[in-house]
């Protein structure tokens, strides 16, 4: 990014350069099981992540700002996942969709399975769901986008991660929402 | 292959079968057995390539389709190799099925891979879940199922899951636990009786009581059709309390309800454990006069005479308390 990770932008530049960034996140899916039917359901035209400026299908991963790792994860594919990840450009923001990918889900005994893809790479936002509904990854974009329009673009080159956000960690239960 | 006899109109039975393969290999064809719907042969395992060439080759057999090929864990006796073999031109599927020697520290297995080579990286799977050696096989080795340098057959009975022994597994077991007599532990398990080690768990399946509350109060109705029941789904209140005790009392019913289905239940299983002399003459008669094999109408005059003692009964419990409605939905 050359000057962009050096220098701090005014204010009101970095309003409008984050303000780009974050409505054009070119996604990069990594389906591995299940939840990667709800992911393409989330980019079908129901429930139509491009409204929220997320590009789904970039042609490659160094096309890609956004990582969606959705799925089960097992020990034998992790590192194609982490070549992945590395073969992205800086900035670059990845979402963990559903139990599997989280923390392993329904196979946290299992022999071959990887108890979380934070294990090989860092994620920016957990979705939580067995598997999660599209509205979920939803909420989770939002929750990105909203991270990326308050983000100094220097700060994030130089230490690379946050902590992450995990969806419904502190709020109250939505269960009884009605429907 | 250009001879093939093999048709499906005249496909070999499994016992022809098994006749043309002793005649062929034997002493090194063991015992037969009709397992899980295929006709499975016991092959000693000096006669395991040999047997899959005969059928391979063999004009009428012409079992060209190699299926499957995976191994059993025999506990004490080492380990199965089963070879699943499909013929497409008769139609018909085998399996063979041998012990590898060498017991639980080193079983081997000859390999299949000269006579079909869609047997390589079957035996590649058995060796990665197993660890049994397939002496003939071009390499087993890397592993491809699991990671290279993964340490254990996760497949023998004895593999250690890492994860169990620092977390054990927090839910009933399957196929199912038993008590200090032996009895087997049933559990009805009920909307939020999931096993869960967290707080969130319990969190989210309180919500879930109270929210399905007047869902099962409602399906209650339906069952219990009693006229002194005081509780209608409009009277669940709206607050949290109010809808807890709903909660609570529903399951009190439910449990009596349980407790009166399998009391009826075990009833009815008392009933139709006594001897055949529930069939409607009647029926039988007639269904006999009309030509139907002796069979059909047995069962169908059964089902008649069930049929008449449920409406003699309802006739005699009327006005009673209760009635069969409900029950007759889950029978
Ligand atoms: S979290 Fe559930 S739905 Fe998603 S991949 Fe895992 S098992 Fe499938």
């Amino acid at each position: 990014m050359g000057l962009m990770d050096q220098v701090e932008l005014p204010q009101p530049v970095k309003y409008v350069f984050n303000w780009g960034r974050k409505y054009s996140l070119w996604c990069f899916n990594f389906g591995l099981a299940c939840c990667a039917i709800e992911f393409i359901a989330a980019s079908t035209s129901r429930h139509d992540f491009i409204r929220h400026g997320v590009i789904p299908f970039a042609h490659g991963p160094r096309q890609a700002d956004l990582l969606v790792v959705s799925g089960t994860l097992t020990d034998k594919m992790a590192p194609a996942v982490k070549r992945l990840y590395e073969e992205m450009p800086e900035p670059k923001y990845v979402i963990s969709f559903g139990s599997c990918s989280n923390c392993g889900g329904p196979y946290w005994d299992s022999y071959s399975v990887t108890k979380g893809v934070d294990q090989i790479i860092p994620v920016d936002v957990y979705v939580p769901g067995c598997p999660p509904r599209p509205e979920a990854l939803l909420d989770g974009i939002i929750a990105l986008q909203d991270r990326i329009q308050n983000e100094s673009l220097k700060d994030r080159m130089a230490d690379r991660r946050k902590d992450p956000i995990t969806l419904g960690a502190d709020a109250p239960l939505a269960l009884g929402s009605s429907s | 292959m250009s001879e093939v006899l093999a048709r499906r109109d005249r496909a070999l039975t499994p016992e022809e079968t098994e006749e043309l393969l002793r005649d062929r290999l034997g002493e090194q064809v063991g015992s037969s057995v009709q397992e899980y719907g295929v006709f499975t042969l016991w092959i000693h395992p000096d006669g395991w390539q040999e047997a899959a060439r005969v059928l391979a080759d063999e004009p009428l057999l012409a079992y060209d389709f190699f299926d499957s090929l995976f191994g059993i864990d025999a506990r004490e006796d080492g380990f199965d190799v089963v070879a699943v073999l499909y013929s497409t031109s008769t139609g018909n599927r085998i399996a063979l099925r041998t012990r590898c020697e060498g017991g639980r520290e080193a079983p081997s297995c000859p390999s299949l891979t000269d006579v079909y080579r869609g047997a390589n990286w079957m035996e590649r799977e058995a060796y990665d879940m197993f660890g049994i050696e397939f002496p003939g096989h071009p390499s087993v080795e890397p592993r491809i199922l699991t990671i290279e340098n993964f340490e254990g057959w996760p497949l023998r009975k004895d593999f250690h899951l890492a994860s169990r022994v620092a977390k054990p597994w927090p839910g009933v077991k399957e196929p199912a636990e038993l008590d200090e007599d032996g009895n087997v532990i049933e559990r009805e398990v009920r909307i939020g009786d999931a096993p869960g080690p967290y707080d969130l768990d319990k969190a989210m399946a309180d919500q879930a009581r109270q929210r399905n509350a007047p869902a099962i109060e409602e399906a209650e109705q339906d069952e219990d059709t009693s006229p002194d029941d005081p509780d209608t789904p409009a009277e669940v209140a709206t607050d949290a309390d109010a809808a807890a005790g709903a909660a609570a009392k529903a399951e009190d019913r439910r449990k009596a309800q349980a407790d009166a289905r399998a009391a009826k239940a075990a009833e009815r299983a008392g009933a139709d454990s006594e001897p055949a002399e529930d069939l409607d003459q009647e029926t039988y008669d007639q269904l006999i006069a009309e030509g139907k094999s002796e069979r059909i109408a047995r069962s169908k005059a059964k089902a008649a005479f069930i049929k008449k003692r449920r409406a003699q009964e309802r006739a005699e419990s009327e006005g009673g308390a209760d009635s069969d409605d409900g029950d007759e939905g889950d029978a």
